[in-house]
């Protein structure tokens, strides 16, 4: 008798431990607003290739390199971005033909590209530093994706010893806001 | 060699402790043993009662060191002051010479491999992930502090409450050795059931089976409780079969104990009550003349004192006393139901083409289903034999019964609580042939001995390889030994660089009980799925709510509107990013007075009202018709058209909305909403970042393979992130 009571006690007990009731309703929540400061900065779809992190978003044709703000390219070389914004978006690049080199292929003809489509077609006839910026069709792009960005060089320089590929010495490229 | 002492210490100390409890039981109640089968039942029943205490002091949160200190001492010490630790009783007979000297080289080779791989430092994957981890948490807060993000935090824990009391004193390698007496005590019960029923030859055979069986011997050396499961479900067996003999209504208390112990072990053992109250009640009522319900009940209420702790516990921490299992029946916002379905189905078929592939691999291969038992098992169906004989039929009654919670999780594990009953089947179904038996016994021993097994058994396969002696004496340094596993090196990286009191959140992430930090893992309860939802939505184009589903309808007053699902999806859900209504052009600004519901999953209906386009109300269930997402206004409300934003995953959806009016009445309001698409424009990784800021989060860890790995380790700028720790590929960010 004495363990029907026990058992009927602690049956009791877990029913009333079983009163409490998790909430069916609730209220609309505190309201999620663009925070400041989140958005990102003018460079933020650019790549650097001084930047220890730029080798992930390099896709091709670009020689690997640390610790120097260049480097050089073979014939196409391309990157990633990822576009914030697809509104007033440049394409942006920071280049250098090399004086030497130069005198072995004579002008270049450099087309650049963006997800694959031609953005632009210039011929350099003189060697040194090189600045390209352009407007970009916001259709070409989509936000929170990834774009390709890339230059195309219509002669390489091959050295004489190693044989290897050399189109133009780079030091940015990518997008601009 | 000297960081050795504690380890032993601990583990000692926690199974003497056991021991002296059990004595103490078995003497009060003046049960009648043989010396050495009372030494070993007083382990398992003690075990139980230290297991017991334990929760009693966790839940009370006294578990300091000082108090297990003291239990253990007193226990000890009144013990031996109170006699009980004496064995009085009539031994068995003496082995025969030849069983003797095939048993005692064959159990010291296998302890030679088998303890000094239990007291090196832990390093399973299972052992480092959560079982050590609760208990590493449970010893911060000398109790249970109540979690609820964290499955295996529901489970029962009865075993880890005996590796906290052995942590306590001698860390990880203790606890590992807690686990590894129980496989010691284990195959001496199996000796000793063989020499209680009369055939001593069968004890030592399904002993050194049960003892070389590569998953037993190294499941026993890590800190799981699949081994001590096996154990005490042996020990339940052993004690019924006494009872049978002797009809002591005494031993039905520890009978009751160990039913429920088997269950505070591990889930599966669950069986082990209405097992045990079967067996007893059955026996009983063919003889009509003995009373039933008095020794039903001792046995039901020694079991709930072992079983109620962890229900009610799980009751009141995450309204589910058996979480995380059921969670249709005791729904509840900390384990999806979709969660539960999936590792329901992932552990039932572990990915195998066909279940004909189950027997080799759990006895010889061990390549899918993670480990092997050894050959002998290939020859289970010859046990069929053994029910020629009374006790065979038990042994396989008792065995088929027990292993019937098998095909709810495959894995050659799942198969460890039903060895010694195999084992002892298979000796006995060639009992009649001593020569066969020796010839078995030989070829097991070799067979499962690890420079013949890596022969035949898959490279994959969980086992032991090699004596880690240098490890194990502590002669190479614990950190120089546990850092060959990258695991570990994450988490001691983790640990430098995190400080104290800040949260982690990571995908998954094994070896967390080396990380005394507070680490969100993925996939260990709904609140941790959502922030994955959250950090994947910037990535995984289909969950992003490019999509709107308007509902144009005549300006009209309404008490409650809702979205209702009138199709249903075979396997996916149905989720609402946002769901925003309208009077005219001007949407409705969320009034703090509405009321929002939503079924199933009303827990997270807020999501689909933050104006975020990361965080998003889910079924976390396939989509069914009936469910529905609702606002209550406080007052009657008008309204012209309601949008409804979601992603590319409910595009075919088929979704309605109904009001209800002034009258009290609802209505279909619309079933033909417009469907169109947008560009999503503003940035979903920074918003997912906010978002886990927002729940406290100061760091995440991304792993090579995890989804939108890549993404993490190129744009780590475009999240908001600053990468402050890289080790074995993981990367740690920080969130500013």
């Amino acid at each position: 008798m004495f363990l029907i009571r026990a058992a009927c006690l602690l049956l009791c007990v877990l029913c009333l431990a079983a009163c409490d009731r998790l909430p069916q309703s609730y209220p609309p929540p505190e309201q999620r607003q663009p925070v400041a400061g989140f958005n990102p900065g003018p460079d933020a779809m650019m790549v650097s290739m001084e930047d220890s992190d730029a080798d992930p978003v390099i896709v091709k044709d670009i020689y690997p390199g640390t610790g120097i703000p260049w480097r050089w390219t073979k014939q196409e070389p391309t990157v990633k971005v990822l576009v914030f914004s697809t509104e007033s978006v440049k394409f942006s690049a920071d280049f250098a033909i090399w004086d030497d080199s130069f005198k072995t292929t004579g002008p270049l003809e450099i087309s650049f590209l963006v997800n694959g489509k031609l953005l632009d077609k210039i011929r350099y006839t003189t060697p040194g530093k090189k600045h390209f910026e352009k407007p970009v069709p916001a259709d070409w792009l989509a936000g929170n994706t990834e774009a390709t960005v890339a230059l195309s060089v219509d002669k390489l320089y091959i050295a004489p010893r190693s044989g290897d590929e050399y189109g133009v010495i780079l030091s940015r490229l990518g997008l601009k806001p | 060699m000297i960081h050795v002492v504690p380890v032993l210490f601990g583990a000692l100390f926690t199974v003497a402790t056991a021991w002296a409890l059990g004595m103490l039981l078995l003497r009060n109640l003046a049960l009648s043993f043989d010396p050495w089968e009372r030494r070993l039942l007083a382990f398992f029943a003690g075990s139980a009662c230290l297991s017991a205490i334990l929760f009693a002091l966790s839940a009370a949160h006294l578990a300091y060191r000082g108090v297990l200190l003291a239990l253990g001492l007193g226990s000890i010490g009144y013990a031996a002051y109170s006699g009980a630790l004496r064995s009085p009783g009539k031994a068995f007979a003496p082995l025969a010479p030849l069983w003797r000297w095939v048993f005692i080289p064959a159990f010291a080779a296998f302890t030679w491999y088998g303890f000094f791989n239990a007291l090196v430092p832990e390093h399973s994957s299972d052992g480092m992930a959560y079982h050590l981890s609760e208990v590493v948490i449970y010893q911060h807060a000398h109790g249970f502090p109540r979690i609820t993000n964290d499955i295996f935090a529901s489970l029962s824990q009865g075993i880890e409450l005996l590796y906290l009391f052995a942590f306590d004193f001698g860390r990880h390698s203790a606890a590992t050795l807690v686990h590894y007496a129980f496989l010691i005590a284990l195959a001496f019960l199996v000796l000793s059931y063989g020499r209680r029923i009369g055939r001593p030859a069968v004890g030592v055979a399904g002993a050194i089976f049960t003892y070389t069986s590569p998953v037993v011997l190294r499941d026993a050396t890590v800190a799981y409780v699949d081994v001590a499961l096996a154990a005490v479900l042996f020990a339940l067996f052993y004690l019924l079969q006494v009872w049978d003999e002797s009809r002591d209504s005494n031993l039905l208390v520890p009978i009751g104990l160990l039913a429920g112990f088997c269950y505070a072990v591990k889930y599966t053992g669950f069986l082990a009550v209405p097992y045990a109250v079967g067996f007893v009640a059955w026996k009983l009522l063919r003889n009509a003349r003995k009373p039933l319900l008095r020794p039903v009940l001792v046995i039901a209420l020694s079991a709930a004192v072992m079983v109620l702790p962890w229900m009610v516990k799980n009751w009141i921490e995450v309204v589910n006393p058996v979480s995380p299992l059921a969670n249709r029946t005791f729904p509840n916002p900390y384990v999806h139901i979709s969660q539960e379905d999936f590792m329901r189905k992932y552990f039932s078929s572990y990915d195998l083409a066909s279940r004909w592939q189950i027997p080799l691999d759990v006895t010889v291969k061990g390549d899918h289903l993670g480990a092997f038992l050894g050959p002998i098992f290939v020859l289970t169906p010859l046990a069929l034999l053994a029910l020629r004989f009374r006790e065979g039929r038990q042994l396989l009654l008792a065995g088929l019964l027990l292993g019937s919670t098998y095909f709810g999780n495959i894995g050659t594990r799942f198969l460890i609580p039903i060895v010694p009953f195999v084992s002892l089947a298979l000796a006995l179904a060639v009992a009649n042939l001593p020569w066969l038996l020796f010839a078995l016994l030989v070829a097991n021993i070799i067979a499962c001995w690890p420079a013949m097994y890596r022969i035949y058994c898959s490279p994959n396969a969980w086992r032991l390889e090699e004596i880690p002696v240098a490890a194990a004496l502590r002669l190479q340094s614990e950190d120089d030994y546990l850092s060959q596993d990258p695991e570990y090196r994450i988490v001691r990286m983790i640990g430098r660089v995190v400080p104290p009191g800040d949260r982690i959140f990571a995908i998954g992430q094994n070896g967390t009980s080396y990380l005394p930090r507070e680490l969100l893992i993925g996939h260990h309860s709904a609140a941790n799925e959502v922030i994955e939802d959250i950090l994947w939505t910037p990535v995984a184009a289909g969950y992003q709510p490019v999509l709107s589903v308007k509902f144009d309808f005549p300006p009209r007053e309404f008490r409650k509107l809702r979205v209702v699902l009138k199709g249903s999806e075979t396997d996916g859900q149905w989720s609402i990013t946002e769901l925003r209504i309208f009077d005219g052009p001007k949407e409705l600004p969320r009034d703090p007075g509405w009321r929002l519901t939503a079924h199933p999953n009303p827990w997270d209906v807020q999501l689909a009202f933050d104006n975020t386009p990361v965080t998003r109300w889910r079924s976390w269930q396939p989509a069914a018709p009936g469910m529905y997402v609702e606002v209550d206004f406080p007052r009657p409300q008008p309204a012209s058209s309601v949008v409804v934003e979601s992603s590319y995953e409910t595009v075919n959806t088929k979704i309605a909305l109904e009001g209800m009016g002034t009258d009290g009445q609802w209505t279909t309001v619309s079933d033909h909403p417009a469907i169109t698409t947008h560009p999503i424009r503003t940035s979903l990784r920074m918003a997912a970042i906010a978002e886990l800021k927002a729940r406290g989060i100061q760091y995440v860890v991304i792993h090579p393979g995890d989804p939108g790995a890549d993404d993490f380790f190129r744009y780590p700028a475009a999240w908001g992130l600053s990468l402050v720790g890289q080790e074995s590929g993981a990367h740690l960010y920080r969130i500013p």
